[in-house]
């Protein structure tokens, strides 16, 4: 069988934890380990070890755990650096890795390695097509969710501009007969000088993003009136919202970033979500659509007093069927009700209040729980991670591009690069096939006899 | 009436694709039967009269690799030979040959009367004979039943065909052809999935009405490019040049005045053509600000003045043809022999076929060629040729082969087909490559030879030739990697002073071949003689100067073969492999892929996908041993 790729991942949930630890695996490890630890590491031993960036700076102090194929997890070598935890820490050592060969793991890949090599028992096929299947579902989402914004705007423009110095290359080598001077052009560099600058600003901004927004993302919707604005505010601190008791007084979306116990989270508060005939409610409602598809979790906020408040089942039957719901029934100090968490299989339930901030605390750990509860190779920051780890990878192949164009070097590798770089694009903004491209020369160029 | 010989393998069509098909099989030792309508036509160069071109010339050269026919009969047919993309880099540099059709034709028919294990005859196939639901001969337009383990289709000329010219329309096959109906008929009945392709030809011209004195010519290259690895220039007969003339806004007004009577814009031929070879009338409108469009005069043969004026296809009525060509410098006096037309065929969606290029459904049956919805002389050979080994393959009970898309341009030919299907007639770019460095000419005996040779279709004088060249190059190897060169060393200054390099550390001689500015010629110089001749040199240089990209292509494809070397069995069941969309599960069920690698390759196809496949394998393997 031929050698797999080596893959890795941060095992442990996103935020600023105490340990933070990456695992790999795959038949690079050793060597890789040897790279980061400056040695070789012993098998099945905790080992302290200062791990070192490609320059030697120390990127993190903590243990290093080597399990050599076949005894371990997947059946591969294992390798597991365990470090201080912290965004910033896991995404260095993870890139350090990814410099050294490895390749960023896929939804459930280590589990389907350990199936695949016979570490997993028959019967838990299933459970792994599960981690695999809705795993995947989870990062297509976050992959989507990480495009947005400028970003996207940066991704789509530079994917474009490389797409149309593609077509001038690949025209001059496919279709040398024409009477068209495809490479010429002196506006070839000038397009290519343009590229390492967009590439460039698009990861300024996606590594930025990682910092920014990671975390998961919670909505808080609900009727109007029932607490939204005033939740928010309970959980971050202050006043973020305006909060009266006028139906529909938050006409746009609300953005907050808060910590619980160190770990991120974007609460983002959405307009009461009635029906109106207000043109800028109506489009307070229509934001709000748009925030509550691309969550993580949804707090439906109801009202304990109102008789209906428990199952508002007409909010509830609209909400995309993906994301998970947890409903906060708001205002039991109204009814002088205990706050309290009814978590019995269908979609659970948290009595809070509030205004006077009684079991905002036990939300606070049921967000903590959800966030341990996700898939590390699935959130948003995982996502983020993933374009800036092609994004550089696809600046290394633009580079190469450069330097052979400036140096009127061979074609067929400055195509070569080329075709390697937007292939690394493509893992962000979709694949470009080569008929694609095809279709792009025949639609710029009248080419054909 | 049964026909009184038992064939093993029966190909249907002395096309490109037919023939090749044939002599493969032979050549392996199957008994094999080449059916033709008309054993005048063999090896007939249906439309323009050139051989290779970029992309196309690698696959002449594979073709080649394999034994086969096409670079052999080129060299002994070719009157104007070049090279292509000489200056953008090895990978692309591609040949090209015009051909004189006489001499092709009879290069190609010796061949064939001369092949061991092969019979000729001249009957049209009307019928397909089936048994149990599998294909066991063919039945002839005089009724006669011939047997055959297999059958190879190759009926490339217009199944169904509609000619377009102008307001008027007629069925035919190829210019002057019938059209092959009864066993089209037959066929649909047989392979549901077809669809309809559309191309065009230009008008031909008498070239005594041309007047050559006002075109700039274009001579071929010298020294004269070889196609074949046992060819040489010594093979080709004289060589002519060719021109180029170019249309003008006189040109372009006629033909927007005449647009409304054109069938692919008054609504008669509703799809759109090949989008590399627009009608002229399509470039007219669609670059419209363009004021000229450059038209290559193709001689037809050493001996007919016809000539081919390759980049003015057309459907146009006759009258503006005619006034079109005369608007055109050279042309004022020119005679139309033949109009230009647009034609619509049938052709059988390629997804229903095996990489192999054995029908799925029909087993004993091989499609090859036009009919799987190509176009191109050397796709169609290419195609022939794979399944007329695989016919042979199949005879003897021996493993099927294909190359990967990594091996050669027939490999990614044969995967596009089956993996994509195609909605224009498919033609050959490098750009559908991935591992281009990799797929080079001058290398596709290295990468196919071998192979060939154990599959039985390598002849000795071929293989000797073969070894011979490959020992040289890494005789010269090793000599060039055990060559050392010191800095301040007598070797180091002889090398600055001819090159103007300055030695600064040691060096192989070999490591020193990377370098952009160094050729094999200053290397290999450096002590002692050069071994090899230029072209060799060069070869040996390529692969110092690649060596880099083509580790990391070599680690990337290392990476992938195991999903390769996975097949997929028939009996998979998609409705049962857990975790699957809808939309990928309907992708598949519509490709069945043969391999995991295959599978990947289906657009709409995730990664994630591919592992659920995996682990379903997975789970099926351990279930089946264990109930064994």
């Amino acid at each position: 069988m031929a050698e797999p790729d080596t893959i890795a991942a941060v095992a442990t949930p996103p935020g600023v934890g105490g340990i933070g630890i990456v695992r790999l695996s795959g038949p690079r490890v050793p060597a890789i380990a040897q790279a980061v630890a400056g040695r070789a590491i012993a098998p099945r031993r905790a080992q302290l070890a200062t791990f070192r960036d490609a320059d030697g700076t120390a990127i993190d102090q903590g243990l290093a755990l080597y399990f050599p194929a076949p005894a371990s997890y997947t059946g591969e070598h294992v390798l597991e650096l365990q470090g201080h935890g912290g965004p910033v820490v896991m995404d260095l050592l993870l890139a350090r890795v990814v410099g050294l060969g490895a390749r960023l793991a896929r939804p459930g890949e280590f589990s389907e390695r350990a199936f695949l090599n016979g570490k997993l028992d028959l019967a838990q096929a299933e459970a792994v097509a599960d981690l695999i299947e809705s795993g995947s579902r989870a990062a297509a989402r976050a992959a989507m969710r990480s495009l947005q914004g400028e970003f996207s705007t940066r991704i789509e423009a530079l994917s474009e501009a490389l797409i149309a110095l593609r077509v001038h290359i690949e025209a001059a080598l496919d279709f040398a007969d024409e009477d068209i001077d495809f490479l010429g052009d002196e506006t070839l560099l000038h397009r290519s000088a343009d590229l390492q600058a967009r590439i460039a600003a698009c990861l300024t901004g996606a590594e930025q993003g990682v910092l920014l927004n990671e975390g998961m993302t919670v909505v808080i919707t609900g009727a109007p009136n029932v607490g939204k604005s005033s939740l928010i505010n309970c959980l971050a601190g202050f006043e973020a919202a305006i909060v009266t008791d006028v139906p529909g007084t938050t006409r746009d979306v609300l953005r907050e970033r808060i910590h619980v116990r160190g770990l991120p989270l974007h609460i983002v508060d959405t307009a009461g979500l009635q029906e109106t005939a207000d043109v800028v409610e109506q489009e307070g409602i229509r934001r709000a659509w748009e925030q509550i598809e691309r969550a993580d979790l949804i707090l439906l906020v109801t009202d304990a007093t109102h008789p209906a408040g428990r199952a508002p089942d007409a909010i509830q039957a609209q909400l995309p069927a993906a994301v998970p719901v947890e409903i906060v029934r708001n205002k039991i100090d109204l009814c002088d009700e205990p706050p309290g968490v009814e978590d019995n299989g269908a979609t659970p339930v948290v009595s809070i209040s509030a205004k006077h901030g009684t079991g905002v605390d036990l939300l606070r750990e049921r967000l903590l729980q959800r966030m341990g509860y996700r898939h590390n190779e699935a959130g948003a920051l995982i996502a983020r991670r993933r374009h800036v780890s092609s994004l550089r990878q696809a600046q290394a192949h633009l580079r190469e591009a450069h330097a052979l164009l400036a140096a009127r070097g061979d074609a067929g590798l400055i195509a070569e690069a080329l075709q390697l770089a937007h292939r690394r694009l493509g893992e962000i903004v979709g694949e470009f096939t080569n008929d694609d491209l095809l279709g792009r020369i025949f639609s710029t160029f009248c080419i054909g006899k | 009436m049964r026909y009184p010989r038992k064939f093993d393998v029966a190909v249907v069509g002395g096309g490109h694709a037919g023939t090749e098909a044939a002599l493969a099989a032979a050549r392996m030792g199957a008994r094999t039967l080449l059916l033709t309508h008309n054993i005048e036509t063999l090896g007939q160069m249906s439309c323009n009269p050139a051989i290779g071109g970029i992309g196309k010339g690698h696959l002449v050269k594979e073709i080649d690799a394999l034994g086969g026919a096409m670079a052999l009969a080129t060299d002994a047919a070719g009157i104007h030979f070049r090279v292509l993309n000489r200056r953008k880099g090895p990978a692309v540099r591609a040949t090209r040959a015009q051909a004189d059709r006489t001499l092709y034709r009879q290069a190609i028919r010796e061949r064939l009367e001369t092949q061991n294990n092969l019979t000729l005859l001249q009957q049209s196939v009307d019928d397909l004979e089936l048994q149990h639901g599998c294909v066991v001969g063919v039945r002839t337009q005089l009724g006669l039943r011939i047997a055959a383990d297999c059958v190879v289709l190759t009926v490339g000329t217009f199944l169904g065909g509609q000619v377009h010219v102008g307001e008027a329309q007629h069925a035919a096959g190829r210019a002057g052809d019938p059209p092959a109906n009864a066993l089209a008929a037959r066929l649909r009945e047989l392979a549901p999935r077809t669809g309809r392709l559309k191309t065009g030809t230009p008008p031909r011209i008498d070239g005594n009405t041309v007047d050559y004195s006002r075109l700039p010519p274009q001579p071929g290259d010298t020294p004269v490019p070889v196609f074949s690895y046992l060819g040489d220039a010594g093979m080709h007969p004289r060589q002519v040049s060719c021109h180029i003339t170019r249309t003008n806004r006189a040109t372009h007004d006629i033909i927007r005045a005449a647009l409304h009577r054109s069938p692919l814009y008054s609504g008669v031929i509703d799809g759109v053509g090949p989008r590399y070879c627009p009608s002229i009338e399509d470039k007219v409108v669609r670059f419209a600000e363009r004021d000229g469009h450059q038209i290559f005069i193709e001689p037809e043969g050493l001996h007919t003045r016809e000539i081919y004026p390759n980049g003015i296809s057309t459907s146009l009525p006759f009258d503006t043809q005619l006034a079109l060509v005369r608007s055109i410098a050279g042309f004022e006096q020119a005679h139309i022999t033949r109009p230009g037309y647009a034609i619509e065929y049938d052709y059988f969606d390629p997804r229903d076929l095996q990489p192999t290029l054995a029908v799925k459904a029909l087993p004993g049956l091989f499609f090859a060629g036009q009919i799987n919805g190509t176009t191109g002389y050397e796709e169609a050979a290419a195609q022939g040729l794979l399944a007329g080994v695989n016919a042979a393959l199949s005879v003897r009970g021996r493993e099927p082969w294909w190359p990967r898309r990594d091996e050669a341009y027939l490999g990614v030919l044969v995967d596009d087909l089956i993996t994509r299907g195609t909605s224009e007639p498919y033609r050959m770019f490098t750009s559908r490559a991935e591992y281009r460095l990799l797929l080079r000419e001058d290398n596709a005996d290295q990468r196919l030879t071998e192979r060939a040779r154990a599959l039985g279709l390598i002849d000795d004088t071929r293989w000797a030739a073969f070894c011979a060249k490959r020992e040289a190059l890494d005789r010269e190897t090793e000599r060039l990697r055990r060559l050392w060169l010191q800095p301040g060393s007598a070797r180091a200054q002889a090398l600055e002073l001819r090159t103007g390099i300055a030695i600064k550390r040691e060096h192989s001689a070999m490591n020193l071949l990377k370098r952009p500015e160094l050729s094999y010629a200053d290397v290999a110089a450096l002590d002692g003689a050069p071994a090899l001749d230029a072209g060799l040199g060069e070869q040996l240089e390529i692969g110092a100067k690649y060596a880099g990209y083509l580790d990391r292509q070599r680690q990337e494809i290392e990476r992938a073969r195991h999903q390769e070397r996975t097949l997929l069995p028939d009996d998979l069941d998609y409705s049962n492999v857990v975790g699957l969309s809808n939309e990928v599960r309907q992708k598949l069920i519509e490709t069945r892929p043969a391999t995991l690698g295959q599978a990947a390759r289906v657009p709409g196809v995730t990664p994630a996908a591919i592992s659920l496949l995996m682990v379903h394998l997975k789970k099926r393997d351990g279930l089946l041993r264990r109930s064994a």
